[in-house]
């Protein structure tokens, strides 16, 4: 690591390459505004200005984070330093996950039945589940692949893979939204019961978490399809594929945790 | 080295670092304000009898609620990784910006957008009245808004994670070619510890207050025990990452200590390698700590026993490090500046919450003072008066360095005299008060202690006079003061070797380093 950051310095790299950006008070503005769009909707009882509001937030949120990265893109060299920016964040996120779960737990171990009998019957489903775990895990090895490819040069090659990486996210979460869609049908919604509010909360946390994950992929499938990536900006995609595998990793833990412990068969 | 761009929009748009930081000062010296002067109103309500009191104590509750966001999420912890970190950790470790400019600039954003909304607790209709620690059913039934306490907690923890994924790596990867690990300054290590806590720590939280969201607004039950949740969930949630916290504030404080003792001192710093260790056995031991706070909730035994051991074996490491600083005192060629009369105030008053702290520990004393003013009184000694006077002391000892001006030393003085007074009795009643078993948070004190309520009053002004002297003479002093020369202290630290103010791109080549921070008392001690 010290290397790395002599690198930085004495490659003569002018690693803070700019003195001003209005991108970071943009997003900002964006954010601060969805606080508002969910009080006028929950706390003000005004919709329409609240849905309003939250159409606003998004568009400044967009236009924001597409300024911040087209100033990335165009001038910057890339050193490297989101990887290890990724591996702290993705210790944070872990300890996100970790206080969920840590919830779950607290909450079933007292239980002597779980889930409890207000749980419909043929929840958990498990079918459905296992398969989406198999396409969950075959995306961290297409993801790698890509990476591969990339390291290689092989551009064609690398474009295809993580083509095929963004098709199985996406193919996870229709999975996944077609089964809660199934479930809410049974009646087994957020208010049924402990388990019902614990199963939505970190399926949809894991769900929100492949979603930004596919989202980053089609961001680096526009850039490669223009031309900005190649073998020395690669970080991008590194970074990508440990915040990938680190999705998968947690929804293993999902599968055991809230699919296979309370599964009845 | 290239030039500096001007006027205002280089400070709302400015990815620097040493800008942001004063960004942060500024905004985080307002809340300082906004809190002592709920602070004042609070003690006067204490002033009078039951009765004749100004404030209803539905307005009573807001105040405390704000009161304590307003001190420890919008003052203590931003001054001290916002503005501290974003100062002295490119300074310190040798490089010319932290790793992501813009990120860090995004960082304050956030942190501004959550005190914007923290305001607006305290204005909007359904204002904030359950307490920093929105603890449910309270925070779920009553009509407050408590969107707006959710929404400031995410805000105010994606500042935080940002900042903090930033500063850690910037510490990683950027160091000057010779900057070992063993090389870095205190408050490098301290600051690398709370960055860490932060990151652990403020997920949890956030994932509290969401589902605290989530259950007022939109039908879950997760705190509702009577649907098969659990309030108690919340709690642990909560101080998961709360007692930490604390530590994200000491642990930067603990390095700005050692650096502000051993300039002042003329020697180098008493067990560097026990310093560090400390910082860091704090910082993992800092999450074995937080049951403390639900002695009396109904946890299990084993649980309270086991926490109450983490709880009192974190006062190992503290204690060497209070050692460490008198050791480095010891023999020293003292300098009695105001940096270091700040410095000596902040042992002292730690010592005695730490001391108290201890004691709270303990499962027998805790059941009995548990939500008690010796609480209130404990928490305002090892957290408020003695880190915020910490926090009032680094920026006298920078202040040269990011100001390029001086600051007052003989109101800085003042200013100290009276803060250290005033604190020192400001809160000393309560620990009577406490044991006697009068509950914290209520609006009216019996009237047989009224008496010693008005004692803490009287003092509690004298300590916040000392306070608003300071913040004054900040203002003064980066207008008015003389200029600074580079290195006023003659301190062997990096930071102090470069031009004051700092200039824009902080180092003309990027030093190579060969000796530590605290090389005093050599005859030719070299600094690059």
């Amino acid at each position: 690591m010290n290397n790395k950051g002599q690198a930085v310095h004495g490659g003569g790299i002018k690693h803070h390459e700019l003195e001003l950006s209005g991108w970071p008070l943009v997003v900002g503005i964006g954010s601060l505004l969805v606080p508002f769009a969910f009080m006028a909707h929950f706390s003000w009882h005004q919709t329409f200005p609240g849905i309003f509001l939250a159409g606003v937030a998004l568009l400044v949120l967009l236009i924001g984070l597409f300024g911040w990265t087209s100033q990335i893109y165009s001038k910057e060299l890339d050193v490297g330093l989101s990887k290890v920016a990724i591996i702290i964040f993705i210790c944070s996120e872990a300890a996100l996950f970790g206080g969920l779960f840590g919830g779950y737990i607290y909450n079933m171990l007292p239980m002597e039945i779980w889930p409890p009998i207000t749980t419909p019957e043929g929840v958990p489903p498990l079918g459905l589940p296992l398969f989406l775990t198999v396409i969950l895990l075959s995306s961290s090895a297409t993801i790698y692949k890509a990476e591969q490819d990339l390291e290689d040069d092989e551009m064609g090659s690398f474009i295809g893979w993580l083509l095929f990486t963004l098709i199985l996210g996406i193919l996870f979460l229709l999975g996944q939204a077609r089964e809660w869609y199934h479930l809410i049908e049974k009646g087994f919604t957020v208010s049924t019961d402990e388990y019902g509010t614990f199963f939505y909360l970190i399926t949809g946390f894991h769900g929100s978490h492949v979603l930004v994950g596919v989202v980053l992929q089609l961001f680096i499938l526009l850039l490669g399809f223009s031309g900005k990536i190649d073998k020395d900006k690669s970080t991008i995609l590194k970074a990508t594929g440990y915040y990938w595998h680190f999705v998968d990793i947690v929804w293993l833990l999902v599968l055991s945790l809230i699919y296979i412990v309370p599964y009845r068969g | 080295m290239r030039e500096q761009p001007s006027g205002l929009k280089t400070w709302i748009f400015t990815t620097d670092h040493k800008k942001i930081a004063v960004l942060y000062l500024i905004t985080a010296c307002v809340f300082f304000f906004v809190g002592l002067l709920l602070a004042t109103v609070m003690r006067t309500d204490q002033l009078f009898p039951a009765g004749s009191k100004f404030l209803n104590g539905e307005l009573y509750n807001v105040v405390f609620t704000i009161h304590g966001a307003a001190m420890v999420l919008f003052w203590m912890i931003p001054v001290l990784l916002g503005f501290f970190g974003n100062l002295l950790i490119p300074l310190m470790i040798g490089a010319r910006d932290v790793a992501f400019p813009r990120l860090n600039a995004l960082s304050f954003w956030f942190y501004l957008g959550a005190g914007i909304i923290a305001v607006l607790g305290l204005l909007l209709p359904g204002r904030l009245d359950f307490g920093w620690t929105g603890y449910p059913p309270l925070s779920v039934i009553t009509n407050t808004n408590t969107a707006l306490y959710v929404f400031a907690v995410h805000l105010l923890g994606a500042s935080s994670i940002a900042g903090s994924v930033n500063l850690i790596t910037t510490i990683v990867t950027m160091r000057a070619p010779g900057m070992t690990w063993g090389r870095l300054n205190l408050a490098v290590w301290g600051i690398m510890g709370a960055s860490i806590i932060q990151i652990i720590g403020i997920p949890v939280l956030a994932a509290a207050v969401t589902l605290l969201l989530f259950d007022k607004y939109l039908g879950t039950h997760f705190y509702d025990a009577s649907m098969g949740g659990s309030a108690l969930l919340y709690q642990n949630l909560f101080w998961f990452y709360a007692h930490p916290a604390v530590y994200v504030v000491a642990l930067p404080v603990f390095g700005i200590v050692s650096e502000i003792i051993s300039t002042f001192s003329r020697k180098p710093i008493f067990g560097y390698i026990s310093m560090v260790i400390a910082i860091m056995v704090i910082t993992v031991l800092g999450f074995e700590v937080w049951i403390h706070h639900l002695y009396v909730a109904g946890t299990a035994n084993w649980a309270r026993v086991l926490f109450m051991w983490g709880t009192i074996l974190i006062g190992v490491p503290t204690g060497i490090k209070v050692f460490n600083w008198l050791a480095t005192l010891h023999k020293g060629s003292i300098e009695f500046s105001t940096p270091m009369l700040h410095a000596l105030g902040f042992i002292s008053l730690f010592t005695i919450g730490g001391v108290t702290g201890i004691a709270n520990g303990l499962l027998g004393i805790d059941i009995q003072v548990h939500d008690t003013h010796w609480v209130v009184a404990h928490f305002h000694y090892v957290l408020a008066l003695s880190m915020s006077m910490l926090a009032i002391g680094g920026i006298y000892f920078w202040f040269p360095k990011f100001t390029g001006r001086m600051c007052s030393e003989r109101l800085g003085k003042i200013a100290f005299w009276l803060t250290i007074i005033g604190a020192l009795v400001a809160f000393a009643p309560q620990f009577y008060l406490g044991v006697k078993g009068v509950p914290r948070r209520y609006w009216i004190i019996p009237a047989e202690y009224a008496g010693y309520m008005r004692i803490g009053s009287i003092f509690s002004y004298i300590a916040i006079t000392g306070f608003l002297l300071s913040l004054i003479n900040f203002l003064y002093s980066a207008i008015n003061g003389e200029r600074a020369p580079s290195n006023p202290w003659n301190s062997k630290s990096l930071e102090w070797q470069i031009p004051s103010p700092a200039p824009f791109y902080n180092f003309d080549k990027i030093p190579v380093i060969t000796e530590g921070p605290y090389e005093y008392g050599k005859p030719q001690g070299k600094e690059s």
